[in-house]
């Protein structure tokens, strides 16, 4: 049963974004833009090898050189194993990272680092630090490396980072066999990359009390002082971290790089502020990819569409380190045994390690490799059985109720009336039978669906805490721990704050991103910032709410009970002219100080789901093979929009990046050496705004029970489904079948050609 | 040893003694604390640096201060008129073309640039002012969005 809208006057409006004017003049500083009296400039040497080990650093001509103020080798910092990303993800905690180690697992692993008076001089002193290597046989490929004498990169069984994730349920054997066809293909994708505009970037400021500030653009503030805290051996209430404004993160910033470790080591030693910026070229290279997976995958089903069984393999490429990758194994095999109904399921993950370079989280977070596989197979069955491929999709949609892949029910589930009303807005009757047409430029249009958890529940359990403090003059200042890469959070934070106050949003200041400030956050990441700190804040404003209604019932002569407040007034329900403004509740009185009214709130809820169904139309001129997107219809189920616009500017923000990952975005490695072979935007192709496709997004607002005023997550379902819609449309329009990522012109060819000629791949 | 130049910034005649081979962008945000010029590439790949070199646009990471000398330079920061924002601005934030906003001092000044010869672009001039911007938040539909409300709203 749908949930009926609550009304609202803040949540609902396309409100201007708290921080845009700051942002728009230039005036919002990054952390490269901060400069400290007596900064040093520090830079990290790279290793030249993809696997070698460390015999011997000479630092001493490094040391020598004029300006040179320290340098750090893997003998000078404190050897505690960390995982990387400080998530408290149970389980999924890999600690194989060092600060500094002896041995290079990908060729860009960071071996050395300088901190001088300028980056030119600590540029100049990376060249006089020599490194002497023992190189070491390497691989890239992860089921290579889990053969039988590959080399061993962390000593693991079969290079694996975790034991293979098992997703049973039902009987596999009984599905299989009751099935009428079964279909089997193997998927491949790339190695994208997050690419947000502003490359790693951090801080640090030894504080003449002992205490260290610390600058980074991280999306997660308190799991960088924590992590800082465990592997630097500082107690955590030396550490402040500030992330007041980043530019993009999309999951990746969740890490913490060798930057933020050495960044601090170095200000420690030097006793001076110390800035540390990745260029562009290490942003790519020692920053943290989406993990190229591949995906065997295995279903049968019935002559009316039913599935009756899933078998697959998740094999993710994770590179020299763990990062988030077994989390990601996780999510991608609980996604891929998810999606449709299906009876029975078995699914196995494995996640390995390679030498290439690191890959970590990236919106979706192994849910896009997941749905890619399963909705360009779906699209084959549906081919197969002659059945239109919506109805294959309704045929095994989830509806509400349904059990997600976390064990628990979906809530709200809007699924059906996503596929309904983007096939309407796509005019999906104008669809045609594959490769029909005639002539060389072919059009096609496909569809693909996807759901995704606005939380890590119940890996994680979630939880966010905010504060709403009523000032002198009745304006509000919000205190959340939620940290904002980019994508609005403060503003929606704060519009379901003014909301369940009655307070006026542009009273609210809204105070984030800095960990002597704000109260605990897990931290910007999966889609839950609306979800779990949105609803720490309503629930925080509520309780300032009842704080202001007790003042202002004595002055009003009302019960508290009968008081309702909106625009930053109290009003007697039934009795309009009893009313009194938040600023003359609280206001001093003479001989009398202001009141203090405070509210303050977690927030731990368990997850819920949102769902998507996306249309793309094509354009596939099979002369040149060239795939041209024309149009994307999005809709989302999304439960509540708080900001239509902004979210309406995560879809198209997500829509990017996947149409970028179907035809474009991948950096591949130099199968020899382990080089990176694109790592800069000439050679790694971003979309530009002559190439972005027409978009129209819509949402289904059915609202939700557990998140604020009916509000699901967003951020990640926008890129789930993007890419096998391309796909499929692709496949629609040309009836050829692109399984390894990127779709680009020259396979797109070559698959017409092998087409023609009858021969397989 | 470093050079004298002479640069005129938003409007102001400023006196910058540089090394050679320091970059505009540099000069700019570590000289004279411009710092809404981004660097997001520094090999004019990006477009987060771009600022107005005699009116026309150029990623000032590509360039040298030394090349500067005695040029007119406007940056985001010199968008302001007592105290107001411009126009450009004022939209970009109406309509929600700020996501993290990185790449949002030079995508302005982009969008300037063009309406100040053309003041009434169609959608396809501007996305091809604006094509040299990379944008990894919005899908540039809101900022195209923003850039055509001026035009329309100027008519």
């Amino acid at each position: 049963m749908r949930a009926q809208a609550p009304q609202t006057t803040v949540v609902g409006q396309r409100l201007p974004r708290v921080d845009g004017i700051e942002k728009a003049t230039g005036v919002a500083r990054y952390t490269a833009d901060i400069r400290l009296p007596g900064m040093l400039h520090a830079r990290i040497k790279r290793s030249i090898h993809a696997h070698a080990r460390i015999l011997r650093v000479d630092a001493s001509p490094a040391e020598r050189l004029p300006g040179v103020k320290a340098v750090l080798t893997w003998e000078d910092v404190p050897h505690v194993p960390h995982a990387g990303q400080p998530h408290p993800r149970a389980g999924s905690l890999v600690r194989d990272q060092f600060i500094l180690a002896d041995k290079a697992r990908f060729l860009g692993d960071g071996v050395a680092a300088v901190a001088a008076v300028s980056e030119d001089v600590a540029e100049e002193a990376l060249d006089l630090i020599a490194v002497e290597y023992e190189t070491l046989p390497a691989v890239f490929d992860p089921e290579e490396a889990m053969r039988p004498g590959a080399p061993s990169i962390h000593g693991t069984e079969r290079n694996l980072v975790i034991p293979p994730v098992i997703i049973e349920s039902g009987d596999i054997e009984a599905g299989f066999a009751e099935a009428d066809y079964i279909f089997e293909d193997r998927y491949v994708t790339s190695r994208a990359v997050p690419a947000f505009m502003e490359p790693y970037a951090c801080v640090c400021r030894p504080e003449p009390d002992g205490r260290l500030t610390v600058w980074s653009s991280t999306q997660a503030p308190f799991m960088v002082r924590g992590t800082l805290s465990e592997v630097l051996g500082i107690p955590m209430s030396r550490i402040r971290v500030i992330a007041e404004h980043m530019g993009g993160g999309f999951g990746a910033k969740q890490d913490l790089y060798q930057l933020e470790y050495l960044c601090a080591l170095l200000a420690l030693r030097t006793g001076r502020p110390v800035k540390m910026e990745y260029t562009r070229e290490e942003t790519f290279v020692a920053g943290r990819s989406r993990h190229p997976v591949i995906i065997e995958l295995k279903q049968g089903v019935k002559k009316d569409g039913m599935l009756t069984a899933r078998q697959a393999r998740f094999i993710a490429n994770s590179g020299g380190y763990g990062s988030h990758g077994p989390g990601i194994t996780w999510v991608g095999s609980a996604a891929l045994g998810s999606l449709h109904k299906c009876p029975s399921v078995r699914i196995e993950g494995l996640c390995v390690y390679t030498n290439a370079p690191i890959a970590g989280a990236f919106r979706g977070y192994g849910a896009p490799q997941a749905y890619f596989a399963l909705e360009s197979q779906m699209d084959t069955i549906a081919e197969a059985l002659s059945m239109d491929p919506i109805e294959l999709r309704l045929k095994n949609a989830f509806q509400p109720g349904d059990i997600g892949m976390a064990g628990t029910p979906f809530l709200s589930c809007e699924l059906t009336a996503c596929l309904r009303k983007g096939a309407s807005l796509i005019g999906w009757e104008r669809r045609r039978p594959a490769g029909s047409q005639p002539g060389a430029v072919k059009r096609g249009i496909g569809v693909a669906t996807e759901l995704h958890s606005a939380t890590a529940y119940p890996e994680t359990r979630e939880t966010a805490n905010a504060m709403v403090v009523i000032n002198e003059d009745g304006t509000v200042q919000l205190r959340v721990g939620a940290a904002d890469l980019g994508t609005g959070a403060k503003t929606v934070v704060a519009q379901v704050a003014a909301e369940e106050l009655g307070g006026r949003f542009e009273d609210i200041r809204v105070v984030a991103g800095d960990t002597d400030s704000v109260p605990y956050d897990l931290g910007a990441y999966a889609s839950r910032t609306t979800f779990v700190s949105g609803g720490a804040a309503k629930k925080a404003a509520a309780r300032a709410k009842e704080q202001l209604f007790a003042l202002a019932a004595p002055r009003l002569d009302v019960p508290a009970e009968e008081l309702e407040s909106r625009g930053g007034m109290i009003y007697a329900r039934g009795a309009p002219d009893k009313t009194i403004s938040f600023g003359e509740v609280v206001q001093p009185a003479l001989g009398q100080p202001a009141p203090v009214v405070m509210g303050q709130a977690g927030f731990a809820p368990r997850n819920d789901y949102s769902f998507a169904a996306q249309f793309a139309e094509v354009e596939v001129d099979i002369e040149t093979g060239q795939t041209r997107v024309l149009r994307v219809v999005a809709v989302h189920d999304i439960g509540r929009a708080i900001n239509p616009a902004a979210a309406e500017g995560q879809v198209e923000g997500g829509l990017h990046q996947g149409i970028g990952y179907a035809l474009l975005e991948d950096m591949p490695v130099d199968a020899r050496t382990g080089q990176a072979l694109n790592p800069n935007f000439v050679d790694y192709k971003l979309l530009t705004a002559q190439d972005m496709p027409e978009i129209e997004v819509a949402f289904i607002e059915a609202g939700d029970p557990l998140g604020p005023f009916g509000a699901k997550g967003v951020a990640e379902d926008a890129v789930c489904p993007t890419v096998p819609a391309i796909i499929n449309a692709i496949y629609n329009a040309t009836g050829v079948r692109i399984k390894e990522l990127p779709a680009s012109a020259e396979k797109v060819l070559a698959a017409l050609r092998e087409k023609a000629t009858g021969l397989t791949r | 040893m470093k050079h004298i130049i002479h640069l005129i910034v938003n409007e102001e005649a400023r006196e910058v003694a540089v090394e050679p081979w320091w970059t505009l962008l540099d000069v700019l945000r570590d000289q004279l604390e411009l710092t809404g010029a981004k660097k997001g590439c520094d090999r004019g790949d990006c477009g987060a640096c771009t600022v107005l070199l005699d009116g026309k646009p150029i990623v000032s990471c590509t360039m040298l201060a030394v090349q500067a000398s005695g040029r007119h330079i406007t940056t985001i920061e010199g968008l302001m008129r007592d105290g107001h924002p411009h126009p450009i601005q004022q939209a970009f934030v109406a309509v929600g073309a700020v996501q993290c906003g990185f790449c949002t001092p030079g995508m302005i000044l982009s969008a300037k640039a063009l309406l100040d010869v053309s003041p009434h672009p169609t959608e396809d001039q501007v996305r091809e002012a604006i094509a040299g911007n990379l944008c990894r938040c919005t899908g540039y539909a809101k900022i195209v969005e923003a850039v055509m409300a001026v035009a329309g709203g100027a008519q």
